[in-house]
C-alpha cells in the first residue's frame, strides 16, 4: 500500500542542508534589519563621520570651512582659557546638579520604597508626570516663576527679603537642571532600593547598628547601583545642557552646549564646534561604559 | 536494538524512524549518531538527564531543528529537511506555550485555522478535542485564568485536534506539582489509549518514564544508550549509567573471570553471568530491594554474600534502609518493615546476601 | 510588609515632609504657569482677573499655528516610519543571528546615548553637505525644512522604538512562535497571528515614546530646520529668548496638556494591555534597566 500523502518527499538531512538553512535564517535577519540599518548608516553614521572630518578642518577668513589641510587646531583650542573656563564651568555645574539631585532624591526614593504598594504606585505616578512633561515648558515655568515680576520675586519682596534677582544667574541654571533631571535620579534610586531586602536593615539594627550606621553600612552600599545609574543619568545630560542655560542663564554663564551652538550659528567656527561636540560625545560614551561596568545592565 | 520481540517494526509501519541522526551545534555534539524506531501506537519515552540531547532529538522530529546528518522518517516518509508546519506531528511544549492573547477555544482552533479547514468542521473538531480533555465550559477563558493542569489539557487539545500522526511531548508534566503530576500520568496514559496515536515524550524523571511508557530510550551525552520496555531496562541495564539512572542500584566494582563468574575487589569469585571478555572491568548491579541481610553466620544456602559493618539505619515507615560498608564497598539494603525480621544494630557485623539471579553484570 | 523597617517617629515625619516638599517643587511651577495663563494682566506674575484672551491669541497667531502643524506632521510621519523600521530592527536583533548584527546593535544604540547637541551638529553639517551634493548633481535648490526635520527625528526615534519593542520581544518566549510553526502556521502567519499581537504593547509604547520625543525636541530640530518650516518647540524657544509673554504661557499650557495626555494614554494603555498589576512600578524599574539615556531620553523606559 502506498502512502496517500501529497506531501513532497524531503531529502535526507546533510551538513550542507543544515548550513544552507542557517544561512537562509541569517539572511532573513539581515533583510529585516536592512531598512533601519541603511537608514542609520546614511542619516546617522555618515553625519557622525562628517562631524569628525570637520573637527580636523580649518576655518577660513569668510567664516566658511576649508576641508583641505587637516590639523588638530580645533582640538588645541580646547586648552585656550575661554574654552577651558566653559568646560570647567559646565563640569562644575553638572557635578553640583548631580549632587543636589542625589541628596534630594535619596530620602524621597527611600520613603516611596517603604510605602505600601498602593501609595507607592500613586507616588510614582506623580513622579512620572513631570518626568514626561515637555522639557522646554518645564524650564519656561521657572522662567515665569523667577522672572522680574515673577511670583518668586513678589513673595520675596512681601516677606521683606528685598528684591532678589535669581533669573539669569548660575543658581537659576542649577535650579532648572535639578528640576529637569530630578526624576532621572529618583526612579533608578527607587528601583534599586525597592529591590533591597529591607529585612537586612532590620538585621543590622538587631546587631546594634544605629540608624545612621545601618544606612551607611547596609542600605547605601546595596543601593549603589541605583546611585551610580541615577548620577550618570543626571550628570551626562546636565553636561550637554543647552535649553536650560539658554532660558534661565545669563550671558556670563555660557555653558558647553550653548558654546557649541554659538560656534555654528553665530561665530561660524565649525571646526571648533565639531571638535567640542566630539569631546562631549566621548565623555558620554565613557559614562555609559561606567554605567554598564557597574552592573547597570542588570539593575 | 532493545529487547526486540513484539515491538520489532518494519520501515513502512514505524511511526518514527531515526537513522544515524546527528546534531551538532558548532563544536558541541548534541545528538550523536542515534538510531531509533518507534512503532505506531506506541507510548515512547526519551529519558535522560538535562543536556543529554533528548529534547534536541524531539525538536528534530518536530522540525524545530534540522539534523546535521541522518535520515528521519515519519511513517516511511523522509521529513528531515521539512519545516515544522509541513510535518504531520504536533508538539505539547514544556511550559505549554499557549497563546496568551487567545481564548482556550482559539488556541485549540489555531492549527485547523492555519490549515484552512472549513469553519463548520473546525467548530466540531474543537468541541470534540475540548471534550476529550474534559475542558467543557472553559472555552472562553484565557490561559492566565487557567490552572497548571488545565493549561496542560489545553496544550494537549490544541495538538490533538489536528489529528497528528505522532504527538510529541516535551517534559509534559514538569511544571505540575507532585499530586497533579501523578494524576496526569494516569490521564495521559488513558488518553493515549483512547486516541491510539503514537506519543513520544521527553522526561528526566525515571519514575514518570517507567509508569507511562511502553518503551523507554535512555540517553546520555548525546548518545542513545539503551532502548527497551521499562521492565527490560530496569532488570537488564546495559551499563553503569543506565543502572544508576533508572531506579537505585548498588554498583560493586568487579572484573569478568568467566562467562558466569566475576572477581570482586577482595579477590573473591562470585557468580555473575555476562558475555563480556575475560578481564573486562564491570560493575555488579544489585537493586536494594533484591538483597537480604543476615547474621554473618546464617547466610542462607545458595546465596552469595559480602560481609561488612552496619553503618546506618534509616526508618521509612513501611521499610528500613540499611547501609553496610566494608573496606572496598558500600551497599544499601531496603527491607520491608515486618515484625520478627533480623534487626541488627549499627556497628554489628552483618552479611549482605542475594540469590545469584538478582545480580546484573553491567559495563563499568 | 516589612513593617519594622518602615521609618518611624521623627524620621518618618521628616521623610514625609521632605516628600511633600519634593512634590511641591515638582508641581508648583507648573501650577503657577497654568494659573497665570488665565490671568488678564499682561505682566506675567500679576493676577489681573480671569481671561481666555491668550488662548484666543494662540489660535489666531498664524506663525504658531503653522508651527503646530509642522510639529504634528513631523511627529506623526517620523513616528510612523520609525515604528516600522524600529520594529523590524527589533525583530532582527531579538530573533536572528546574522553577520553585522553586533555593528548594527551598536549603531542602533548610539543615537540614544549621543548628546543632543552633538546630534544637532551632525544634522546641520550633514544637511549642508548632503544638499550641496544633491543640488550639484541634480541642479536642485534644496532647503532644510519639514523633510530634514522629519529625517533627523526618525534617526533618533528608530533607536528608541527598537529598544522598547526589543524589551517586549525579549519578554515573549520564542516557544510561542515555535508552537505556531508546529501548528502549521507559515512564517508570515506566525508573525501575523502570534508575534505581532504579543508585541503590540511594545509597538504602541514605542510609538508614544517616538511621538513624545519628536514633540519635545528643540536642539536637534533647531539645527535641522530651515527657513522652510519650524516646529512648535523651536518656535516657542525663540519666543522665550525674547522674553516672557502671556501668549507663551498659554502655548506652554497647551503643550503641557498634550504631554500629560500622552502620559495618561500610556498608563491607561498599560493597564488595558493586560500586563498590568503594578504598571508604574514596573515602569520605574524598566526606566532604569532600559539602556542608559540622555536628556528626555530615559522616558523610553516608561512605556515598556
Amino acid at each position: 500500500m502506498t502512502v496517500v500523502e501529497e506531501r513532497r518527499e524531503a531529502e535526507v538531512a546533510t551538513p550542507e542542508f543544515e548550513k544552507a538553512a542557517n544561512r537562509a535564517a541569517s539572511r532573513r535577519g539581515f533583510l529585516l534589519s536592512l531598512p533601519a540599518y541603511a537608514y542609520l548608516v546614511l542619516f546617522f553614521a555618515v553625519p557622525l563621520v562628517i562631524v569628525l572630518i570637520y573637527s580636523f578642518a580649518t576655518r577660513n577668513r569668510f567664516g566658511g570651512t576649508d576641508l583641505s589641510g587637516w590639523n588638530f587646531d580645533a582640538y588645541r583650542k580646547l586648552s585656550e582659557p575661554i574654552v577651558r573656563d566653559i568646560l570647567f564651568r559646565s563640569l562644575w555645574l553638572a557635578i553640583l546638579t548631580t549632587l543636589i539631585c542625589l541628596v534630594v532624591a535619596y530620602p524621597f526614593a527611600y520613603f516611596i520604597a517603604t510605602r505600601r504598594p498602593l501609595v507607592r504606585n500613586l507616588m510614582l505616578v506623580f513622579v512620572m508626570i513631570p518626568f514626561w512633561t515637555n522639557f522646554l515648558v518645564r524650564n519656561y515655568a521657572w522662567r515665569v516663576l523667577l522672572g522680574n515680576d515673577g511670583l518668586f520675586t513678589n513673595i520675596s519682596e512681601a516677606l521683606g527679603l528685598g528684591e532678589r534677582e535669581l533669573l539669569f544667574t548660575t543658581s537659576a541654571v542649577v535650579i532648572g537642571l535639578v528640576y529637569g533631571f530630578l526624576p532621572f535620579m529618583v526612579l533608578p534610586l527607587y528601583a534599586s532600593i525597592e529591590r533591597i531586602d529591607l529585612s537586612l536593615i532590620e538585621a543590622s539594627r538587631d546587631l546594634y547598628a544605629s540608624g545612621f550606621q545601618a544606612f551607611r553600612k547596609v542600605l547605601f552600599p546595596l543601593s549603589l547601583p541605583g546611585v551610580i545609574a541615577g548620577s550618570i543619568l543626571v550628570f551626562v545630560p546636565s553636561l550637554g545642557a543647552y535649553v536650560t542655560p539658554e532660558i534661565l542663564g545669563g550671558a556670563k554663564t555660557t555653558l558647553l552646549g550653548s558654546y557649541i551652538v554659538t560656534q555654528f550659528l553665530t561665530a561660524r567656527n565649525w571646526p571648533v564646534g565639531a571638535s567640542l561636540s566630539f569631546v562631549l560625545m566621548a565623555v558620554m560614551l565613557v559614562a555609559t561604559l561606567v554605567y554598564f561596568r557597574s552592573g547597570g545592565k542588570n539593575l | 536494538m532493545g529487547d526486540g520481540g513484539d515491538h520489532s517494526v518494519n520501515d513502512a509501519s514505524a511511526a518514527v524512524q531515526l537513522s544515524a541522526i546527528t546534531k551538532r551545534f558548532g563544536d558541541v555534539v548534541a545528538v550523536d549518531n542515534v538510531d531509533l524506531e518507534i512503532a505506531d501506537g506506541e507510548f515512547f519515552a526519551l529519558l535522560g538527564p538535562s543536556g543529554c540531547g533528548k529534547t534536541t532529538t524531539l525538536r528534530m522530529v518536530a522540525g524545530l531543528e534540522f539534523p546535521t546528518e541522518g535520515s528521519l522518517k515519519i511513517f516511511g516518509n523522509e521529513v528531515g529537511t521539512l519545516p515544522p508546519n509541513k510535518r504531520p506531528v504536533n508538539t505539547v511544549f514544556q511550559d505549554y506555550a499557549l497563546f496568551p492573547h487567545m481564548t482556550v477555544e482559539a488556541n485549540v482552533a489555531f492549527g485547523l485555522k492555519m490549515q484552512r479547514v472549513a469553519k463548520a468542521e473546525i467548530a466540531g473538531r474543537v468541541q470534540e478535542a475540548i471534550g476529550l480533555v474534559r475542558l467543557e465550559g472553559l472555552e472562553q477563558r484565557r490561559s492566565q485564568q487557567l490552572s497548571g493542569g488545565q493549561r496542560q489539557r489545553v496544550a494537549l487539545a490544541r495538538a490533538l485536534v489536528n489529528r497528528p500522526k505522532v504527538l510529541l511531548l516535551d517534559e509534559p508534566l514538569g511544571a505540575l506539582d507532585l499530586k497533579l503530576r501523578q494524576e496526569m500520568q494516569r490521564e495521559l496514559k488513558a488518553l493515549q489509549r483512547e486516541v491510539g496515536i503514537t506519543f513520544v515524550f521527553v522526561t528526566h524523571d525515571q519514575e514518570e518514564a517507567l509508569t507511562m511508557a511502553d518503551r523507554i530510550g535512555v540517553m546520555n551525552e548525546g548518545e542513545l544508550l539503551q532502548v527497551g520496555t521499562p521492565e527490560g531496562i530496569y532488570e537488564r541495564p546495559v551499563n553503569r549509567f543506565v543502572a544508576n539512572f533508572i531506579g537505585q542500584s548498588n554498583l560493586i566494582d568487579a572484573s569478568v573471570v568467566s562467562g558466569d563468574t566475576v572477581c570482586l575487589a577482595d579477590g573473591n569469585h562470585i557468580p555473575g553471568r555476562s558475555d563480556l571478555p575475560v578481564g573486562t572491568r564491570v560493575a555488579l548491579c544489585l537493586r536494594p530491594e533484591r538483597v537480604e541481610m543476615h547474621p554473618v553466620t546464617a547466610v542462607p544456602a545458595g546465596h552469595t554474600s559480602i560481609s561488612g559493618r552496619l553503618e546506618s539505619v534509616t526508618y521509612l515507615g513501611n521499610a528500613l534502609v540499611y547501609t553496610v560498608a566494608n573496606e572496598w564497598t558500600e551497599l544499601e539494603i531496603r527491607l520491608e518493615n515486618q515484625p520478627g525480621g533480623f534487626r541488627p544494630y549499627v556497628g554489628d557485623d552483618v552479611a549482605v546476601s542475594w540469590m545469584p539471579d538478582a545480580v546484573t553484570v553491567v559495563r563499568a | 510588609m516589612s513593617s519594622t523597617v518602615q521609618p518611624r517617629g521623627s524620621t518618618k515625619i521628616a521623610l514625609s515632609v521632605h516628600s511633600w516638599l519634593v512634590y511641591l517643587f515638582f508641581f508648583a511651577p507648573i501650577f503657577v504657569l497654568v494659573v497665570f495663563s488665565f490671568s488678564a494682566d499682561r505682566n506675567v506674575g500679576r493676577w489681573g482677573g480671569f481671561t481666555l484672551q491668550w488662548y484666543q491669541d494662540f489660535t489666531e497667531h498664524s506663525q504658531l499655528q503653522n508651527a503646530v502643524w509642522v510639529s504634528v506632521r513631523v511627529a506623526l510621519l517620523s513616528t510612523l516610519i520609525s515604528v516600522v523600521l524600529g520594529t523590524l530592527a527589533a525583530l532582527a536583533l531579538e530573533r536572528f543571528k546574522f553577520r553585522g548584527r553586533k555593528v548594527f546593535d551598536a549603531l542602533l544604540y548610539l543615537p540614544i546615548i549621543i548628546p543632543d547637541v552633538t546630534m544637532a551638529v551632525m544634522m546641520l553639517l550633514f544637511f549642508s553637505e548632503f544638499f550641496d551634493v544633491l543640488d550639484a548633481w541634480f541642479g536642485l535648490d534644496l532647503q532644510k525644512g519639514l523633510g530634514s526635520i522629519t529625517i533627523s527625528h526618525i534617526a533618533f526615534n528608530i533607536s528608541f522604538v527598537s529598544v522598547v519593542v526589543r524589551a517586549r520581544l525579549a519578554g515573549m518566549s520564542e516557544v510561542l512562535e515555535e508552537a505556531a510553526l508546529d501548528l502549521y502556521a507559515t512564517r508570515w502567519k506566525t508573525f501575523r497571528y502570534v508575534t505581532f499581537p504579543q508585541i503590540i504593547p511594545g509597538v504602541a509604547g514605542g510609538a508614544l515614546l517616538a511621538l513624545t520625543l519628536s514633540l519635545d525636541d528643540v536642539v536637534i530640530t533647531q539645527f535641522a530646520a530651515g527657513p522652510g518650516a519650524t516646529t512648535l518647540p523651536v518656535f516657542v524657544f525663540g519666543l522665550i529668548r525674547r522674553g516672557v509673554t502671556p501668549l507663551i504661557n498659554a502655548t506652554s499650557v497647551l503643550m503641557l496638556t498634550a504631554s500629560v495626555f500622552l502620559v495618561v494614554l500610556s498608563l491607561a494603555f498599560q493597564q488595558f494591555s493586560g500586563r498590568s498589576g503594578r504598571p508604574s512600578l514596573r515602569a520605574a524599574r524598566q526606566a532604569v534597566s532600559a539602556k542608559p539615556t540622555t536628556n528626555t531620553h530615559i522616558k523610553e523606559g516608561i512605556y515598556q
